[in-house]
């Protein structure tokens, strides 16, 4: 008998969002301060993969430009695009918060807390003014750290709390982790400008360590939230009626959140602070895609490092030489284009 | 589950990928005759020939290198590189460096006071030699070595030797003649009017101390260099100098005076409110003479 | 699989304490298998409270048994296959479709990481060709009338092909034609199935229409429990209600209707009879 379908990834979805990814990835590998033939890049990222040796025709320093400054960028770029989004359809499905965003618990403030301290006590050592190889742990277990915290803070009493509680201490934990960063640089004013600009994120000294300390905390987040993102379709009916049909859902969330935070805070600690992705992405795609999680999540995945790489790209394009802080432009291009969705879209599923 | 599968397998060929890279080879080629100083090393830097393409993304660095006759090497500064005049100033930043625009330069030499995080790295990939200055001196030996260091690197070895004396002589002459008081003057070193200040630890209270003058803000921690002081502290301390290091920013005697509170300090009253010349407060190089004889000059006029 | 012996619902002694007010004590329910009983009460007596004790929902002291087995060792997977609740005021997830929402009440039966196969889609769609909703299955839950939202609510119960089913006020929001509606489905899904049903109500008449049982709570304590009719009686009506009512029989149950008392009366043929 035929029957109506249920919510599934369509196929056409998930072509474009591989399309979106590799236009991304194809963009921010051919555009740049320096002017490089599109052909001759194609073939020096060819040349990479082991077993094939193709000659681009370009120098050293010109292959080195693609091979060790632009790739790692764009990699790195599609990664943490892609955990942000990931984590943050997570949260707001675990909390059944539109408003849920990956630092909702603190991660944030915690990172900022960790990372700063490094580089007050670095800078106080030392006298130089640089950032030391011990900030992404420091800003990791910050991260961590807070989100513990406010576990702690929330679940602390026996007795099951509801979502609102667990965001309230996320809330609360935040502005403590926060006041105590601002002290800090109080205490050492001059570490500010490096604190400063690993707040507003910078994908710019990106490079294959960088991917490769990130890549078995994305892996570990991505196959646990995926693989519970039905549990998140469960969950949208609310925590008694998710019990009555035989889950677990404080259980499903700790483990979803604390799932997504592991991410969140390995992305923040390699790349900063970079906002807007974990909430809009998700919301986007749930405009146009459909509000089942098992559509919203991958997807999410696909459009978030799509539109961070291209992000970074403008970042590093549009004031050359500067470069412009990505949270700046993750802002400055996703409200418009969030605003344009949302004009167009038929439905506000909110 | 086989989309995941694709993004996953996606993700790992690419990272594969870049372990599989291959690291870039040093250039050997074009070796100097040798007795001209080079091949020369200078801390992480080694340099077989005497640069020609310099690119310096610190404001004092680049001071440092034409101070010792090596500005026609220089090919680009960056967007704060404001002295001396003839200085090839670009958009280039010091702050938020992009790798890519600095290669467009085709440095052979490229000199920075602060790595926002693998800048010298990212540098270094692309074969560029990069030299790392710090831009915070805490004596004057720290001002001298690295003057050494640019004179070193650029092939001008005895005009730096010959610059450091010319700036130590200086110097001793100020110090020389600052009459001897038997209660040092006291002052506040202006940063930012939110009363961020210099202390007595930083390169500045080293400088003045030799002069015969007392920071009040006195830092029991040598490290911290500044600190942001609070108006009743200034007002109880009455300082006998006030220098602003912030007058190209708008700040003045009379927005001092006009500070409520401040009209009653010894400073204002008796004029010894200085208004310090552009960037001679911030540029830890050749012209930390200025800096000394400007204030020396204010202080003896002053009495 | 263990074939449900015993009543659907046995509860002995119930107590329920929630911030220190006791809400339920020493209640004692029972619905035999394929038995439809309505819990009746007024407002505060703890009626709510009972249906979610009875599902693990709030702690609760005394005994429980569901189908002979103790509802507290089970674990929540096997109790959802046994009981399937529909709740007062459920929470209508925004964009979802009644389809989707309907393959909800299958979570009980997949493996925890597995989705829906063919036969949980066919069961789906089984339900809701008897609930008539085929024609609704793509449209989405927020944008269906209350009544035919009630339906839904009911076919994500059903799906979960549990054989006891417990309703709060399921009529509450209804106008009187879609009460009927989804009470007469109800009471042929329990004929043809096999169900067992559970229920809180408001409406004394209308639950004294379908039940086959009774269960009258009041502040916390069951003051009567049996057939309609010994349970609707003017006196403990108006006893627990506080109010004054008139009981008449009817063709399934005894009829309740309210008395104005006869203190305040209309105030003539050509006076404004304000209510």
């Amino acid at each position: 008998m035929t029957h109506p379908s249920p919510a599934r990834l369509r196929w056409r979805w998930l072509v474009s969002g591989v399309a979106a990814v590799l236009l991304a990835a194809m963009a921010g590998l051919w555009l740049g301060p320096v002017r490089l033939p599109p052909g001759a890049v194609v073939l020096e990222v060819l040349d990479l993969v082991p077993g094939l040796d193709v000659d681009s025709g370009l120098d050293d320093r010109q292959a080195a430009i693609v091979t060790r400054i632009r790739l790692p960028r764009v990699v790195l770029g599609l990664l943490v695009g892609a955990l942000l989004a990931l984590a943050g359809g997570c949260y707001q499905g675990a909390f059944r918060n539109p408003l849920a965003d990956p630092y909702l618990l603190g991660v944030a403030a915690g990172a900022g807390l960790g990372a700063t301290a490094v580089l007050s006590v670095y800078r106080a050592a030392t006298g130089t003014a640089a950032v030391p190889a011990a900030v992404p742990p420091a800003a990791f277990a910050g991260g961590l750290g807070a989100v513990t915290l406010t576990y702690l803070v929330g679940a602390a009493g026996g007795r099951d709390r509801s979502p609102a509680t667990l965001i309230l201490a996320g809330v609360a934990v935040s502005a403590f982790l926060a006041a105590a960063q601002t002290y800090l640089l109080q205490r050492h004013v001059d570490t500010i400008r490096e604190v400063y600009s690993w707040l507003l994120g910078r994908l710019a000294g990106a490079d294959w360590g960088d991917v490769r300390l990130l890549l078995p905390y994305a892996v570990v987040t991505t196959v646990v939230v995926l693989a519970m993102r039905r549990e998140l379709d469960v969950l949208s009916v609310g925590d008694d009626e998710a019990a009555g049909l035989g889950l677990h859902p404080q259980r499903s969330r700790y483990l979803l959140v604390g799932a997504a935070s592991l991410g969140t805070a390995a992305a923040v600690s390699v790349a900063g602070l970079i906002g807007f992705v974990g909430i809009i992405v998700p919301h986007l795609v749930r405009l146009v895609a459909g509000s089942s999680y098992r559509v919203i999540l991958p997807l999410s995945m696909l459009y978030g490092g799509a539109f961070l790489a291209l992000a970074d790209l403008a970042a590093r394009v549009v004031d050359t030489p500067r470069e412009v802080p990505i949270g700046v432009v993750t802002a400055f291009l996703g409200a418009p284009f969030f605003v344009l969705v949302l004009r167009t879209a038929r439905r506000v599923p909110v | 589950m086989r989309r995941h599968a694709l993004l996953l397998t996606a993700a790992a060929a690419l990272v594969l990928a870049g372990c599989a890279g291959n690291g870039s080879e040093p250039d050997n080629g074009g070796t100097a005759p040798a007795g001209d100083g080079f091949p020369v090393t200078v801390g992480e830097v080694t340099l077989q020939e005497r640069p020609t393409a310099i690119v310096s993304l610190s404001a004092t660095a680049t001071e440092m290198l034409f101070a010792v006759g090596a500005g026609d090497q220089v090919v680009a500064v960056d967007e704060f590189s404001t002295y001396p005049p003839e200085a090839p100033t670009t958009d280039l930043s010091g702050f938020t460096p992009n790798v890519e625009a600095i290669t467009t330069y085709d440095p052979d030499l490229v000199v920075i006071s602060y790595d926002p995080g693998d800048l010298v790295a990212q540098l270094n990939a692309l074969d560029i030699p990069v030299h790392l200055a710090p831009d915070n001196p805490s004596t004057l030996d720290d001002i001298y070595a690295q003057i050494e260091d640019i004179g070193a690197l650029t092939g001008h070895a005895d005009e730096a030797r010959r610059l450091i004396e010319k700036m130590s002589s200086e110097i001793d002459a100020i110090v020389a003649e600052a009459p001897e008081r038997d209660e040092p003057l006291t002052y506040y070193f202006e940063i930012e009017n939110t009363l961020y200040a210099y202390t007595s630890a930083s390169i500045v209270g080293t400088l003045l101390e030799m002069i015969g003058l007392e920071n009040i803000a006195v830092a029991d921690d040598p490290s911290q260099v500044s600190v942001q002081l609070s108006a009743e502290f200034i007002v109880d301390a009455d300082p006998d100098f006030i220098f602003l290091a912030n007058a190209q920013y708008g700040e003045s005697v009379e927005t001092v005076s006009a500070r409520e509170g401040w009209a009653e300090l010894t400073a204002v009253r008796t004029g010894r409110v200085v208004e310090l010349s552009p960037d001679i407060h911030s540029r830890w190089g050749p012209r930390v003479v200025d800096l000394l004889r400007e204030i020396a000059d204010a202080v003896s006029r002053a009495e | 699989m263990t074939v449900p012996t015993g009543p659907a619902v046995r509860v002995r002694g119930l107590a329920v304490s929630l911030d220190g007010a006791e809400i339920l004590r020493g209640v004692d329910v029972e619905v035999a298998a394929g038995e439809w009983v309505i819990v009746i009460g007024p407002n505060g007596a703890g009626k709510s409270t009972l249906l979610r004790a009875i599902v693990g929902l709030v702690p609760s002291a005394g005994d429980v048994r569901l189908f002979g087995r103790d509802a507290r060792r089970m674990r929540r997977r096997e109790r959802a296959r046994l009981v399937a609740t529909v709740p007062q005021q459920p929470v209508v997830p925004p964009g979802m479709t009644v389809f989707d929402y309907t393959l909800l009440g299958r979570t009980p039966h997949l493996r925890p990481l597995g989705r829906e196969s063919a036969a949980d889609l066919a069961v789906a769609t089984r339900v809701l060709q008897r609930l008539d909703l085929t024609e609704f299955a793509d449209r989405e839950l927020s944008t269906l009338s209350g009544g035919e939202r009630q339906r839904v609510l009911l076919a994500r119960a059903l799906a979960q092909e549990a054989p006891l089913l417990l309703l709060d006020e399921p009529t509450t929001a209804l106008d009187v034609g879609h009460q009927q509606e989804v009470l007469e489905l109800v009471d042929e899904l329990r004929r043809a199935g096999g169900l067992s049903v559970l229920a809180t109500m408001h409406d004394l008449s209308l639950a004294g229409g379908y039940a086959d049982r009774m269960v009258l709570l009041a502040a916390g304590r069951v003051v009567a429990a049996g057939p309609a009719a010994s349970v609707l009686t003017e006196e403990l009506l108006a006893t627990h209600y506080r109010a004054r009512v008139r009981v008449v029989p009817g063709d399934h149950g005894p009829l309740v209707v309210p008395i104005r008392p006869a203190s305040a009366g209309p105030a003539g043929p050509a006076g404004d009879a304000r209510m």
